[in-house]
């Protein structure tokens, strides 16, 4: 639909997403706000549960990935360093994988549906499943201005890869429905406008002022009898305005209850319009969106692809010559190892930002899970049979962290992903019998 | 289950009071007097023992009467007491009969009283307000003014029924602000799907809002048309040979432009397939296919069934030779680039679209040639390079030891211009619709639709010159052109390939490799010229280092980045000239959705709002076009049906012609045209008048009874007639939400699936349609010997096999054989009446005199006893059970009255499914003894029990309930006229339905509203009684 960069002149795009969900989170009370009525340390059940994931694609380098024992005695390797800090929130795990998503061929068909464990086609039309960051959307996001953010520091491709499958598949990894992929948002601006000027909702209060002036010259022209009707169309409107409004104001109110508990909302000016010329600061935009829009109830569901499959961005910065893809055929490189432990030290930093913000006695990354993902164990070999998987965060007291969980051994049935993802769920309230390939939640977690 | 719980009656409703008579003015004097001395004392001693206090009987407290002005507004109820002294069903039994002549002096008084009423309120249109569409409305609205069927109120609340039945009257359809939210997100749905072309504003079956759909949207489009062209060679054979033997088949007149229209293929085609078949002095494959020609059989020969087999031969030849002599070409040679690099495969591609009317001579081999090697097919190369000597290798032994291919030494060039004359007709494809990456090997990569076979990065590329130049006329090739450059409007196709070439693939120029690509550019758009014209020098620089780069090369190189160049540039003027048009486009659509041309001052408004959208916004033209046609749709001129009198007279130039229709002394005038073009197509469709409908508005005619009737016969034969059909008839006889019905065990009854749920309820639809389509008689509803059914239906009725999909309905004539014919046996009636594991012959009974003969029956007692769930697990038979409900006097006074017809039909089972044992294996009994005692077994005896004492009581219903939902309100006593006028025309008629259609749309009460202002304003919420459990039903 638009350039990747913004045409000269051409003004910013907004969300459809955003303006569709302006409408229907206007009916619940903003959470900061009800929370103003709760005593001092309101228990951490009061705390909405946020969900995360930070891609990687292509895979991480294998000989420096691996974590052994628990809590502060945590062994971490070298790619996984920068979490040392965050030992005591994190749960590695190791083993996982996504039936779905063997035998069929390389990359985008090793990726299509890495977050709903669905079948996906070959061809040109695209059919996969809902992602488990968009069950979880569909659940919770009534509550907030926007059901989920979805990100991207890079662009999406729509070509073919040799395996016959579209490269949609490698560019995106939330489905809100089988046949469409949720669009990825990679201008920082773009996504910062949707948070936090409420677009979608400054939208709805401009097409509703309209609707009622509307209504009102009606009125003057039409029987007095018709205007009991077009009264109670007036009335519904004025109402329904009002909710809106009421979650405009969702932002000044977590500021203010932020400043009633005597800390400070992190605040962020807007970023600059078109894209980062640095994929650090790219990066680092994305995440801290992603934390302050957590912190602030605007959304309680993110995904941020950093790198997606096949990925062709360059990291002069880590003195890697290769495209990221053309590296990961190398992947037990060092200069791979750089490239994986970059965006590790992302996902550190989305997760260190997240515990520095109070919530209660703990933290918002406390109330989290903040998944860490990829979609490939070893490049060169495009061995998926494992994937690389942190968690961090204890989503609200239901999630034991400081753990190294290994389920390599367990059994082809009790180590699938979608395992995991009906033990996530189950905690967000959304109990399945059945997602993707798994019938059975994950054992231990 | 409770008896109870199926006769959900509603009470006689609460709201009609306020639609019936709102100035009961004073009756006569003698009426008055009349009602004092000799209604009311009869009510007390007769009725008010039971009907009053605080549990009156039948909820009916006949106390509250105590003017003559109170029965006037609540004249239906007492219209029922009228029915019931008539039949002296009252007082029940062990209560005194009254004398004879005192029932007698109170029947007379309620007739009388209808008869006064009925003549002072002639003609009163009644009070029909404002009202929002109703959900069925709505989605149809939306259905027809985009043309996707979005359904976008799946998720609404289902509307209440006013107390006819019907969820389309003012009485019921209320707003709120729950509501109004869902309205705003469905509008936000509708405009979702918009997509601007070129030319204005178009809606896709999904929403266009990820590139993902807007490539499927613009791709699906382009594929379908390619298949719908007649690209056979074997039928322009069979239509050649139909030109032939024009003659001897009996059209001697006939050209070949009239033969390939009734073949239906290319006009413009055939005549060069018939002149290469006529060419004189042939050789080598000319010859071959004449000689093929010449073989086919005459008309007449016993050989004839076999004509296509020939054709198909000849076709098969044809493909076979132009498969071994296509041209081939390879991608120029770049040192340091791979062959799939986008400027080379790109000169590739270009080369094979332009040459498939032509031969390749060197794959003829002379017949002094020694017999060349088949040569070893290579593996497959690698994604980067290039395919063209597999496909090479592949194609030569495909080609090896093809007679016809050899041809003689001494007149080779001779046999190479047949052959080129050969290919310049029959080309080798007339178009590709999939392409991957061993083009043109089709083995692999399936799917790829449109694709130009690039790796990885996205790529399209369009080959169809052969189907233009051969097959398509200028109207053709103009509307395929089209389809392309919207594909590239849409989709943003050349920028996005553009970019994702950038960054994926153009690394490869600087060394980086083959896929990964370059960093972003500082500062500088990707697509500007600057930076495309940076990579087409470097491109040439290297191109430039190496002698031995083809010297192909570098005019494939200019070309590409200059056709970017020039595409993107092109777009941009493209997109620049397209926003005026999608601005009037708006206009239209504004226009459209409010049923009526636009003022001035809301043209202004709506291009006011676009700029403040544009630039107090910041939003982009096509987000502030998608943002104003949501806001249409929550306009209160396209969710309402609002009468204004000037309504588009400012631009029609007529006026309004207030002739006021002095039928009763209630003043009224005449709808607006638009008013009346929408009650028209609300009625008929239930949906937004079409074109033709605000053609004849704005022309100022519609009111002229003749245009009027035009209009409804024009109307009443078109498809969307199945508006009515769906929400007409699913709503009088109770089907409507039967998509959603759950109550079926689906274990015992496992032929009982959605898609058998969905015929069932299609059945009466389809039903009804025909019976309006065809101007059959409503009499066929019940006397009907035939059905409709899909193949889902008919295994279920055990008729004979149905081929096809759900979508394929059939008319079954003799439906009797199988227990079927007119509505009362369909499947959908029986299950719905049915509580699951039993059948229900209380509902089956009730549904058959409530919903089909309109009988009003009073609710049943608070306690009434239970009925086993499970037929297969209860001692009696159902009808054992109930005959001993029955023994019970309270309980018969009502069941007596139906039950019988439920009796009937208990040879269908709780899935309507025929049957002779009920669940717990005992044989049925469909014995039954109706009202009034005559007697029979099964539906036959229904039918004709009906048919000789209850037909009028059918063609009554039907007629009320019509005008209820053509008039969006209850009936009133003014109505009476209007029915009297409906039942006493039909016999004449023929029962049509359509005459039933033409009366009501003739009335004054379609045709004029009420001037209400010049009266008390009514306050409906304040008029509501006291029980208003009317709108609770669902």
């Amino acid at each position: 639909m638009t350039l990747p960069l913004p045409a000269k002149n051409s003004a910013p795009r907004i969300s459809r997403r955003a303006v569709l969900r302006g409408v229907g989170c206007t009916m619940a009370l903003p959470w900061l706000e009800s929370l103003q009525a709760l005593a001092d340390t309101p228990p951490p059940s009061a705390f909405p549960k946020r969900f995360g994931v930070v891609f990687l694609g292509c895979g991480i380098n294998e000989d420096y990935w691996s974590a052994a024992g628990a809590g502060a005695a945590m062994k971490l390797s070298k790619t996984l360093q920068p979490l040392e800090p965050l030992k005591q929130k994190i749960n590695v795990i190791d083993g996982l994988y996504v039936r779905a998503l063997t035998g069929q061929g390389i990359h985008p068909a090793q990726t299509g549906s890495l977050l709903s464990g669905a079948h996906i086609s070959k061809g040109a039309i695209i059919h996969s499943g809902i992602s488990i960051d968009q069950m979880i959307a569909n659940r919770v996001g009534e509550d907030t201005p926007q059901s989920s953010i979805v990100l991207a520091c890079d662009q999406p491709m729509t070509g073919y890869h040799e395996s016959n499958f579209s490269l949609a598949y490698s560019s995106h990894l939330s489905w809100q429905t089988p046949d469409s992929p949720v669009p990825v948002e990679v201008y920082p601006s773009l996504a910062w406008d949707n948070l936090f000027d409420n677009r979608g909702s400054l939208l709805n209060v401009s097409i509703l002022d309209r609707v009622k002036g509307r209504a009102e010259a009606l009125n003057r022209k039409i029987s007095s009898t018709d205007r009991s009707k077009m009264d109670e169309y007036l009335t519904s409107v004025r109402e329904v305005e009002k909710r809106v409004e009421g979650m405009r104001k969702s932002k000044n109110n977590a500021d203010d209850a932020a400043k009633a508990r005597n800390t400070v909302a992190t605040t962020m000016d807007r970023p600059a319009n078109g894209l980062p010329e640095d994929l650090r600061d790219h990066v680092r935009l994305m995440c801290d969106l992603i934390a302050i829009a957590f912190q602030t109830n605007q959304t309680r569901v993110a995904s941020l692809i950093i790198s997606r499959d096949l990925s062709a961005m360059y990291y002069p910065f880590l003195g890697v010559k290769d495209g990221h893809h053309s590296a990961s055929h190398d992947n037990n490189s060092e200069g791979y190892e750089r490239i994986a432990r970059f965006h590790v030290s992302q996902y550190a930093y989305l997760a260190s930002k997240l515990d520095s913000m109070k919530e209660g006695d703990g933290t918002v990354l406390d109330n989290t899970c903040l998944m860490f993902l990829s979609n490939l164990w070893i490049g060169r070999e495009h061995d998926n049979s494992r994937l690389p998987v942190v968690l961090a965060g204890g989503l609200g007291g239901t999630l034991e962290t400081g753990r190294t969980l290994n389920y390599l051994n367990a059994g082809a049935n009790h180590r699938k992903m979608c395992g995991l993802y009906l033990s996530l769920m189950d905690r967000f309230g959304i109990e399945l019998e059945q997602f993707g390939d798994a019938t059975e939640r994950l054992e231990g977690l | 289950m409770m008896i109870s719980s199926f006769m959900q009656l509603r009470t006689l409703p609460a709201v009609l009071a306020l639609a019936v008579m709102p100035a009961a003015g004073a009756v006569t004097p003698a009426l008055d007097r009349q009602f004092e001395q000799t209604v009311k004392p009869f009510v007390a001693k007769y009725c008010i023992a039971c009907h009053s206090g605080q549990t009156p009987a039948a909820q009916f407290d006949l106390k509250a009467y105590a003017t003559t002005d109170l029965v006037t507004r609540d004249f239906p109820r007492w219209a029922l007491v009228m029915q019931r002294l008539t039949a002296k069903e009252m007082p029940p039994k062990p209560i005194p009969a009254p004398p004879e002549e005192a029932r007698q002096q109170v029947i007379d008084w309620i007739q009388a009283l209808r008869a006064e009423e009925v003549k002072k309120s002639a003609g009163d249109p009644g009070l029909v307000l404002a009202r929002r569409l109703s959900n069925a409305e709505y989605n149809y609205t939306i259905r027809d003014l985009t043309g996707q069927d979005m359904r976008p109120t799946r998720e609404f609340p289902i509307d209440p029924a006013n107390p006819a039945g019907f969820d389309n009257s003012s009485e019921s359809l209320t707003m709120s602000p729950a509501l109004l939210s869902k309205y705003l997100q469905a509008a936000r749905g509708v405009a979702g799907h918009m997509v601007l072309t070129p030319d204005g504003i178009d809606f896709a079956p999904y929403p266009m809002l990820v590139e993902t759909d807007r490539d499927k949207y613009s791709i699906q489009r382009i594929v379908d048309f390619y298949l719908r062209q007649p690209t056979d060679f074997a039928d322009y054979f069979e239509a050649a040979w139909r030109y032939r033997y024009r003659a001897e088949l009996g059209k001697p007149e006939a050209t070949l432009a009239s033969i390939a229209a009734d073949s239906k293929v290319s006009a413009k085609y055939l005549p060069m397939v018939w002149q290469i078949l006529q060419e004189k002095d042939a050789v080598g494959p000319i010859a071959k296919l004449q000689a093929m020609w010449r073989d086919l059989p005459a008309p007449g020969s016993d050989q004839l069934q076999t004509l296509r087999g020939w054709c198909v031969g000849m076709r098969n030849f044809v493909v076979k030779i132009r498969t071994h002599t296509a041209m081939q070409f390879a991608a120029p040679v770049v040192i340091g680039l791979p062959a799939g690099s986008q400027p080379l495969l790109n000169w590739k591609l270009y080369q094979f679209a332009a040459h498939r009317r032509d031969s390749d001579p060197n794959d003829l081999l002379s017949d002094t040639d020694p017999v060349p090697d088949v040569p070893p097919i290579p593996k497959y190369p690698d994604s980067h390079d290039e395919a063209a000597p597999h496909w090479a290798a592949l194609s030569a032994k495909a080609r090896a030891g093809d007679p016809d291919l050899v041809v003689p030494a001494a007149k080779r060039s001779r046999y190479e211009a047949a052959f080129a004359q050969l290919a310049s007709v029959f080309p080798d494809a007339f178009y590709v619709k999939e392409r991957g990456r061993y083009f043109p090997d089709d083995s692999q990569d399936k799917g790829r639709l449109l694709s130009a076979g690039y790796h990885n990065t996205m790529g399209y590329f369009r080959d169809d010159t052969p189907l233009m130049e051969l097959i398509l006329d200028d109207e053709g090739q103009k509307q395929l052109n089209s389809l392309w450059d919207e594909f590239d409007f849409i989709a943003n196709l050349t920028a996005r390939t553009w970019v994702q070439y950038f960054v994926n693939q153009s690394g490869e120029v600087r060394g980086t490799g083959n896929e990964s690509g370059t960093a972003r550019p500082l500062d500088q758009e990707i697509t500007d010229e600057a930076v495309i014209k940076g990579l087409r020098h470097a491109y040439l620089v290297l191109a430039e280092a190496d002698q031995r780069t083809d010297p192909m090369a570098f005019q494939a190189i200019r070309d590409h980045f200059d056709r970017v160049n020039a595409t993107l540039r092109g777009l941009e003027k493209e997109h620049a000239d397209a926003e005026p048009k999608h601005l009037e486009a708006l206009l239209r659509f504004a226009a459209r959705a409010y049923r009526r041309p636009l003022t001035k001052a809301e043209r202004d408004d709506f291009l006011a709002y676009y700029h403040t959208l544009r630039e107090k916004n910041q939003l982009s033209h096509e987000d502030a076009i998608r943002e104003s046609v949501a806001g249409v749709l929550m306009s209160p001129d396209f969710l309402y049906r609002i009468d204004l009198v000037d309504a588009g007279m400012a631009t029609s130039g007529s006026t309004p012609r207030v002739a006021s229709l002095k039928t009763s002394g209630i003043p009224s005038r005449p709808l607006s045209a638009y008013s009346l073009a929408s009650r028209l197509s609300y009625f008929l469709w239930a949906s937004m008048p079409d074109d033709e409908l605000l053609r004849r508005a704005a022309a100022g005619d519609l009111q002229r009874p003749d245009v009027l009737l035009a209009q409804t016969r024009r109307m009443l034969k078109d498809a969307r007639v199945s508006g009515l059909a769906t929400e007409f008839a699913g709503n009088w006889l109770d089907f409507r939400h039967f998509e959603t019905n759950n109550t079926v065990d689906r274990e015992r009854f496992p032929t009982f699936n959605n898609d058998l749920r969905e015929a069932m309820f299609q059945e009466p639809v389809r039903f009804i349609e025909d019976l309006i389509h065809n101007d059959r008689s409503v009499l066929d509803m019940l006397y009907g010997k035939y059905t409709f059914v899909n193949p889902a239906l008919a295994e279920h009725y055990g008729m004979p096999e149905v081929a096809g999909n759900q979508n394929t309905w059939v008319r079954v004539d003799d439906a009797g054989k199988y227990q079927r014919g007119g509505l009362l046996p369909m499947a959908v009636f029986l299950t719905q009446n049915s509580p699951g594991l039993r059948t229900s012959p209380v509902k089956r009974g009730y549904w058959v005199v409530r919903r089909v003969l309109g009988e009003v029956i009073p609710p049943p007692p608070p306690v009434v006893p239970e009925l086993p769930a499970d037929e297969a697990k209860s001692e009696l038979p159902l009808r054992d059970m109930l005959a001993q409900h029955r023994a019970n006097p309270v309980c018969a006074a009502c069941h007596a009255r139906f039950d019988s017809f439920g009796l009937a039909f208990e040879g269908y089972g709780p899935v309507g499914e025929a049957r002779t044992e009920d669940l717990a294996g005992r044989s049925v009994d469909t014995h039954a003894v109706f009202p009034g005692g005559s007697q029979g077994a099964g539906m036959d005896a229904v039918i004709a029990y009906i048919r000789e004492h209850r037909q009028a009581d059918f063609v009554d219903n039907v007629s009320r309930k019509l005008l209820a939902y053509a008039l969006n309100r209850s009936l009133q006593l003014s109505d009476e006229s209007i029915i009297d006028r409906m039942e006493s025309g039909l016999p004449a008629n023929d029962y049509r339905f359509d005459w039933l259609v033409e009366t009501i749309v003739a009335s004054p009460q379609f045709l004029t509203r009420r001037v209400s202002d010049s009266r008390e304003p009514l306050q409906p919420e304040t008029r509501q009684p006291q029980s208003g459990d009317s709108q609770s039903r669902r």
